[in-house]
């Protein structure tokens, strides 16, 4: 999606992917100011902000960290700009802190914090459920569940956020952020009315004392705000009868499949909620008083559910409320086969059998693992044959973490961004075995630094492999503070990392990780210390070198002797350039990157030969 | 109205969400209205890629076992392992070439044969359809344009809830112009391939 999401005018339809849905809606909105750290499944919302910064009427930037992108986000709300701030669900619990009392402090110029969801660990290490967060931090809450919702609730998100004052959370799944169809754009707005920021140090600085002050206001606030989802617009009534069904986000969808495929539609009632937080207590008590049975249907966690039984209880409603504990599962995503079966269930109706082909058990799989060329497998090889099993692996969150995989079997333990060195040091400080840490450059800079403080300070024993491919691979190549070039260009300010890291009380070594006996050597000199050590493996990812034009040509490997004598080489490294034609080992020049490090290891193998292709 | 539910399996780096997204504009175009779906993240890296497409009316862009319509599997493997969400009497449309994964590299793992794929169909399927897309591309000039051979293959044997000419169209209107007329050729040898394959 090109420039036409900035240019599309109003009444225009697009295919847009949810994210980008996102963004126009964001625009459409009035956003002066995008923060955010890139996290799937919501990295194509800053991407798309990022690819139209040129000439666009906002501030954009790739934040350290998800705590740091809602404070500069939340600064720019307090000078009066509506601001929208990304991250995925783990993010925002790097965020917490301060989203904790953001909605004490306020944001004037209107704030909306998008928050992707992943039920079902798509692409992450937990399935939390942030509308949670919502009820925790005292902000509004949207669920969209269509490429148009997305940008609607989007806009309609920043516009009920500047009109409050007070963040908004705009919750998204994996599957609505992924989601691909048309969306009708609206106008783009003129620049919105100023709002000067005016001191008032009693509403803007939480002491204890003003802070009780704004948590009476922000209860008040939230209660007044009933009235608001009552008659939101995104939740919509429709049906007849005296069975109920209520549901949010992307559950709507599969509820209004199985409905209308099974000659439902229209027989029973259906409450769908898009605004959910406060929640439409009136209309859901209307509701409720007009069916003998409810079944409410969502992904995760039973927050609508437990919020409906009070209702109901406390109004006095004499209604039937089924929900997780009778016929839904409280983990993973939904489908339309299993939200059948709960509904068929709740109706008392026999279980749908289900039609299908049976396939063998036993297929190869496909994980992903790191590309070929990719400067990581260099750097894993090198470590495990200085220290083999006995050494204990702390890993970290990025392309590296495919380091878990056979042969390397580099990841024995894993909490969150940024988290190998400090939980290393601790498992160091704990057994007194041998830890190696490994981090990326973009996960030392978002919060792997203060581990490395901690290392410092307290001489935890352990080395700290610092994998600088000088990008943020995993989420797709975003900048990070110190990258030397970005897909628009030089990077004017890049932090010295070494220079970093030196001033942190460490004297780092740098190696290049495709230059095996230099890696080596390295290695196997630090094995021999003690304390906290760093080693900077630093080679640009393959992938990104090309996408920024950096990539030197390089011919492909080929097997050039005899192909048994090296299978040792294929066993150890497991490139995915490697294959067996006929039963014999070989290269696949295609899939080659040309990056030289299996010829390192064996004799056998060669560079290629210009006329050898 | 046509309702239909497609789903698309390959490998990162086939083309897999470029041509569910040509196939949801040449439907949108068409006046169908359609949800589309991906999953991105940890499905590239040579991870399998799945992606949906459903027209004619649904909400949700999700497919669950025994619900699509189509499958069309951009490799083997991929294919085989998509089968079960196929419903009686759906289409099979698939590359017959693989790519290999690591642990079949490394004599952990057996790639299955293609036969097995259509023993495995035949009969639940109303037609299977196999062409070599890789090939097949690289006669039409590039091994990358083997999505359009599968899209070209779908359309021929009647897969997809549109006509062969409304994909030409999508092809000169939504890609690149430099790569026209080497999707253009590579959606005509998909074509081909249908009239040479042996219904199932
Ligand atoms: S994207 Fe880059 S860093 Fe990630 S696995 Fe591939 S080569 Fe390695």
């Amino acid at each position: 999606m090109g420039k036409e999401l900035l240019s599309a005018a109003a009444g225009e339809t697009l295919l847009l992917l949810g994210n980008e849905a996102i963004a126009r809606g964001a625009l459409e909105g009035g956003v002066r100011f995008v923060t955010c750290y890139p996290g799937t499944p919501s990295s194509e919302v800053p991407d798309t902000f990022f690819r139209l910064s040129q000439g666009a009427p906002y501030y954009f930037e790739y934040s350290v960290n998800e705590k740091v992108a809602l404070e500069v986000g939340g600064g720019a709300a307090l000078a009066g700009l509506p601001t929208l701030v990304t991250m995925k669900h783990v993010g925002v619990n790097v965020a917490a802190d301060p989203l904790m009392t953001l909605a004490y402090v306020s944001a004037p110029g209107g704030l909306v914090l998008l928050s992707a969801d992943d039920p079902g660990c798509h692409s992450s290490q937990n399935e939390q459920d942030n509308r949670i967060y919502a009820r925790l931090g005292g902000l509004p809450c949207f669920e969209p569940a269509t490429a148009q919702e997305c940008k609607d609730m989007a806009r309609d998100a920043l516009l009920l956020s500047r009109r409050i004052e007070n963040p908004v959370l705009l919750r998204t799944t994996t599957r609505i952020n992924h989601v691909r169809g048309p969306v009708t754009v609206g106008a783009m707005p003129t620049t919105p009315a100023e709002k000067p920021f005016a001191k008032d140090p009693a509403r803007f600085v939480p002491l204890p004392a003003s802070a009780r002050v704004m948590h009476v206001r922000l209860r008040a606030l939230l209660d007044g705000l009933v009235a608001e989802a009552d008659a939101s617009p995104y939740n919509v009534e429709s049906g007849a009868g005296d069975v109920g069904f209520i549901a949010s986000g992307v559950s709507r969808n599969y509820l209004a499949d199985v409905l209308e495929e099974d000659g439902l539609t229209g027989t029973v009632r259906l409450l769908e909620l898009g605004m959910t937080y406060p929640l439409p207590e009136n209309r859901i008590a209307d509701f409720l008083g007009s069916c003998k049975k409810v079944l409410i249907v969502e992904e995760l966690e039973p927050v609508l559910e437990t919020e409906i039984r009070a209702l109901a209880q406390a109004r006095g409603i004499a209604v039937e409320i089924c929900g997780k504990s009778e016929h839904l599962p409280r983990l993973g995503e939904f489908s339309t086969a299993n939200v059948r079966q709960a509904v068929r269930a709740f109706l008392g109706q026999p279980a749908a059998v289900v039609d299908t082909l049976a396939v063998p058990g036993d297929l190869p799989r496909r994980p992903p693992n790191l590309c070929a060329g990719c400067p990581h497998r260099a750097a894993y090889y090198a470590v495990r044959e200085v220290y083999g099993d006995t050494a204990v692996y702390s890993s970290d969150i990025g392309c590296y973490t495919l380091g878990f995989l056979p042969p390397f079997r580099a990841a024995d333990f894993l909490l969150c961004m940024g988290s190998s060195i400090s939980t290393g040091a601790g498992f160091a400080r704990a057994s007194g075995k041998p830890v190696v840490a490994f981090i990326g450059d973009s996960t030392f800079f978002h919060s792997g630094i203060t581990g490395l403080i901690d290392a410092v300070a307290y001489n935890h024993d352990i080395l700290i492999v610092i994998l600088d491919n000088r990008t943020t691979a995993m989420t797709g190549h975003q900048p990070n503070p110190g990258v030397d070039t970005t897909i628009f260009g030089d990077n004017p300010n890049p932090v010295d990392l070494m220079g970093l890291i030196r001033a942190c009380g460490v004297e780092p070594v740098k190696v290049n990780p495709l230059n095996h006996k230099a890696t080596l050597a390295a290695l196997t000199d630090l094995s021999q210390k003690h304390g906290p050590r760093v080693l900077v493996a630093e080679y640009p990812c393959p992938i990104h070198a090309r996408r920024v034009g950096q990539a030197k040509k390089t011919l492909p490997a080929r097997v050039a002797g005899d192909p048994v004598a090296c299978l040792a080489v294929r066993d150890n490294l497991a490139c995915p350039a490697f294959a067996m034609v006929d039963g014999v080992f070989s290269i696949n020049a295609e899939q080659c990157d040309g990056c030289m490090f299996c010829v390192q290891l064996s004799p056998e193998i060669k560079p290629g030969k210009k006329e050898a292709k | 109205m046509t309702r239909s539910r497609i789903f698309f399996t390959g490998v990162g780096g086939q083309g897999t969400l470029t041509a569910t997204t040509l196939l949801a504009r040449t439907a949108l175009d068409a006046g169908f209205p359609v949800t589309s779906g991906e999953i991105h993240g940890m499905a590239q890296r040579g991870g399998v890629v799945e992606s949906t497409l459903l027209v004619g009316g649904y909400k949700s862009a999700v497919i669950a076992p025994g619900e699509a319509d189509v499958i069309l599997g951009f490799e083997l493997l991929e294919t085989l392992r998509a089968l079960p969400m196929l419903r009686r009497g759906g289409f099979v449309v698939g590359n017959s070439e693989s790519l290999q994964p690591v642990g079949v590299c490394l004599g952990r793992e057996c790639y299955p044969p293609l036969e097995q794929v259509l023993e495995i169909a035949k009969g639940f399927a109303a037609r299977v359809v196999m062409a070599p897309c890789i090939s097949l591309a690289e006669q039409a000039g590039t091994a990358k344009a083997a999505n359009t051979v599968l899209l070209g293959a779908a359309a021929a044997c009647g897969a997809l809830p549109f006509t062969l000419e409304a994909l030409a169209r999508s092809i000169e209107k939504y890609l690149k112009p430099k790569l026209v007329e080497v999707n253009l050729k590579a959606l005509a040898l998909g074509a081909g391939a249908v009239a040479a394959s042996q219904a199932a």
